[in-house]
């Protein structure tokens, strides 16, 4: 038995079974192994980015310690975070489970009778985490062998998918919830091909595999779209006509507003998705595009932002709307806690000010994802600054384009941060 | 080789006037004898030829694109086309290779570097074995020359794949090294003549987009190979005054010389004039690559009233004159009052 050092690693299906280990120790139901085959044929690449915090039990510390010799974690090859080197095997002294456990499934009884219902009320944002990188395309895109759907879980009841880069530029990120009485997809990326991006059935395959862990053979599932003109985010709409159990979020704007029941408080009100113990507030946030809408996740405290703050290159649509929302958010966010903005690409690099051009298939330096929420003030600062004017502005974690073309470039440079060319691949 | 030895030891020794019997070696001599009568390069001109309906564009899904690395379209017997796979690389530059009894001229590279992400030496190699069968000749008695249109790196990038190819010279990445290899003195205005065997290549200064470039002019096919400077597509335009006097080269000489086709190295623009956004790998109605005379007085005319820096379109190709590089017309499509 190794793999298990509390540190948060890659796991892929074939490793899984090679080892013969349950994937994630956040579940402590018995693996079905018949999703494995469903995965299988589907033939869908899934990575699970599973995190097990010093998760591990004194009794196996003491397996690797009765075999005498000391583990050398740099010697081990498996890649090593800081706090891997300091406890390799996960620290013995921190209990058993990780702080917000008591938030997870990890407790219920292996062979139940009736569906679990998960209790979704809690201190503060649930648990979880996502990896730190994304796979990033390649040099030569036709050479591309990544998933098409990359899956990050980043807790039970929460995933994150990726688009390959390779498949479309805009690689767009999809949100898929669950709740007690169905789930919630954020956004379907930007191809329509189900060969190309297989995303319902990666969604299929997710939603079945999350079912039987929770013994039940039915979950409702509603498609909404951070925006429902973006192409980069509604080409996989398509791939969910005339599915099962589906609610799609209706397109145009006042239709979707009879949806959300927003039609007389658009865009001041909120909606609501209830998905059963987990409701997702619906906010209205034109700006980017007429029809814009974040949705805030009270279990996560997520706030699904799209294209209205992400980080990159942001267009803006309508700059005083595009203010509003920003404080609508900011307003939102003085009474709800936020932990993460999570937004639709990233387009930024990992260093400040720095973004990939459109159509680019190879982003090795990508910034992470999520953006603190101290970042809508500092978006609505610097958007208040653009207003009314044609002109692109480049800030650490994102740049505005206000009427000018997406190509725009400057040679204004941020004061105070510094200006650091990442190098250059082949 | 030292720096300066290697300014003597150029393409130079293959143009006129050092080119012809004086060069003619032993071993030369020796093989001539078992040699097939040579291609006649020199009568019927223009060599008939034709350039494919449609070019290999991309595809929607990049990884999911399935056609070759490079497209190897022959334009006649001895003039073949190369062109990068929009997959492979956004820029997607065209390379002709043209065919001499006894060199072959490979111009431009495509803009991936490594052998084992795209193989153009392979092609190149493949391509010269089947005109060596098609003829009856010994591929190692073809010199090779690679030499590209302008310094830029998707002209260049896999100039290394070559660099262990025997019988082969290439041009070095600098401006003293360009001129050098074409053993010009007086860049731009002088005219080199490149002798392939019977084939003649006219070579000359065309800066604009960049200071070193040069124009090629086939007298075989008689295609003129205008590099970045004149394509259809964005042409993006530096230095306005010395892309001018080019453009005047290139009409002076048109008015002089026989021209089939005006040749760009890329194509950025569809058949309705929409423009391709840089970066974009896919160009499902894209225009051809080859253009009329007609077409570059055109653009030469229009260039004419052209005073202020910005984007002109002459109804075939975009004169960014002095706005910056990846500039495009774009608009945001989610715009809104």
């Amino acid at each position: 038995m190794h793999g298990y050092y509390g540190i948060p690693y890659i796991m892929s299906e074939d490793y899984d079974s090679r080892h013969g280990m349950s994937g994630t120790r956040l579940s402590t139901m018995p693996r079905p192994t018949s999703n494995i085959t469903i995965a299988q044929k589907c033939n869908i690449d899934i990575f699970l980015v599973v995190r097990t915090e010093f998760c591990r039990s004194k009794s196996i510390l003491g397996n690797s310690v009765a075999q005498g010799s000391v583990y050398n974690p740099a010697l081990s090859g498996n890649s090593q975070s800081a706090t891997g080197r300091a406890y390799p095997n996960g620290n013995p002294e921190l209990g058993y489970n990780p702080p917000g456990v008591r938030n997870t499934d990890s407790a219920v009884p292996l062979h139940r009778s009736k569906p679990v219902v998960h209790d979704y009320a809690c201190d503060g944002p649930a648990p979880g985490a996502l990896g730190f990188r994304w796979t990033y395309g390649s040099n030569v895109a036709a050479r591309n062998r990544d998933p098409r759907v990359q899956v990050v879980q980043y807790n039970e009841d929460t995933f994150v998918l990726r688009q390959n880069v390779c498949v479309h530029w805009e690689a767009p990120f999809t949100y898929l919830l669950f709740g007690n009485n169905g789930a919630l997809l954020i956004d379907t990326g930007a191809t329509a091909t189900p060969a190309h991006y297989p995303l319902r059935e990666t969604v299929d395959a997710i939603i079945t595999r999350w079912g039987q862990a929770r013994g039940r053979s039915k979950v409702p599932l509603t498609v909404a779209l951070t925006s429902g003109e973006d192409i980069a985010q509604n080409q996989g709409l398509a791939q969910f006509a005339g599915r099962a159990d589906t609610t799609i979020v209706p397109k145009p704007l006042p239709v979707m507003q009879r949806f959300y029941g927003l039609q007389s408080s658009w865009p001041s009100g909120t909606g609501r998705i209830d998905l059963g113990d987990r409701v997702i507030e619906v906010i209205p946030t034109p700006g980017t595009h007429k029809d814009g809408v974040t949705f805030y996740d009270p279990y996560c405290q997520f706030l699904f932002t799209g294209d209205l703050l992400f980080p990159g290159k942001i267009n803006i649509g309508n700059d005083s709307d595009f203010i509003a929302s920003l404080e609508r958010l900011k307003a939102f966010a003085g009474k709800q806690g936020i932990k993460w903005l999570l937004g639709g690409h990233v387009e930024m690099m990992f260093v400040p000010g720095k973004y990939y051009p459109r159509f680019a298939t190879y982003k090795p330096y990508e910034r992470v994802l999520e953006m603190v929420p101290a970042l809508i003030d500092e978006a609505l600062q610097y958007a208040r600054e653009v207003q009314g004017k044609d002109m692109m502005l480049i800030r650490p974690d994102f740049a505005f384009f206000n009427g000018v073309s997406p190509d725009q470039r400057t040679q204004v440079w941020p004061e105070g941060v510094p200006n650091i060319n990442p190098p250059r691949p082949f | 080789m030292d720096r300066r030895a290697f300014l003597s030891y150029n393409a130079a020794v293959a143009a006129i006037p050092l080119t012809g019997v004086a060069l003619a070696s032993l071993t030369e001599a020796a093989s001539a004898a078992v040699r097939p009568a040579p291609v006649d390069f020199t009568s019927n001109l223009p060599a008939p030829g034709s350039f494919p309906k449609r070019w290999i564009c991309g595809s929607s899904s990049c990884m999911d694109n399935t056609d070759p690395p490079v497209q190897v379209h022959w334009y006649n017997p001895h003039t073949a086309i190369l062109r990068q796979n929009k997959a492979y690389s956004y820029e997607a530059p065209f390379a002709p290779l043209y065919f001499g009894n006894d060199r072959v001229l490979l111009l431009d590279e495509g803009f991936v570097q490594l052998r084992n992400d795209w193989d153009l030496r392979g092609t190149v190699d493949q391509c010269i074995a089947e005109w060596c069968a098609r003829n009856g000749r010994d591929p190692a008695s073809l010199e090779l020359l690679v030499a590209f249109s302008h310094l830029h790196a998707d002209h260049y990038a896999a100039t290394n794949q070559f660099a262990d190819r025997p019988n082969t010279r290439y041009m070095g990445l600098t401006h003293e090294e360009m001129v050098g290899f074409w053993g010009m003195t007086n860049f731009p205005e002088e005219r080199v003549r490149l002798d392939l065997g019977g084939r003649e290549i006219l070579i000359w200064g065309s800066p604009g987009h960049v200071v070193s470039e040069f124009a090629y002019y086939d007298s075989y096919t008689q295609i003129l190979y205008t590099g970045d400077m004149f394509y259809r597509g964005r042409c993006y335009i530096s230095f306005w005054q010395p892309w001018f006097d080019s453009m005047k080269r290139l009409i002076a000489f048109c008015d002089t010389h026989p021209v089939s086709h005006v040749m760009g190295c890329h194509v950025e623009i569809s058949k309705d004039g929409q423009d391709y956004a840089y970066g974009m790998t896919y160009q499902p109605d894209e225009a051809p690559v080859e253009m009329t005379v007609q077409q570059l007085r055109d653009a030469f005319a229009m260039a004419q009233t052209i005073t202020e820096p910005g984007i002109y379109f002459t109804g075939t190709v975009f004169l960014c004159n002095q706005t910056r590089g990846t500039t495009t017309i774009d608009k945001n499509p989610y715009r809104y009052t």
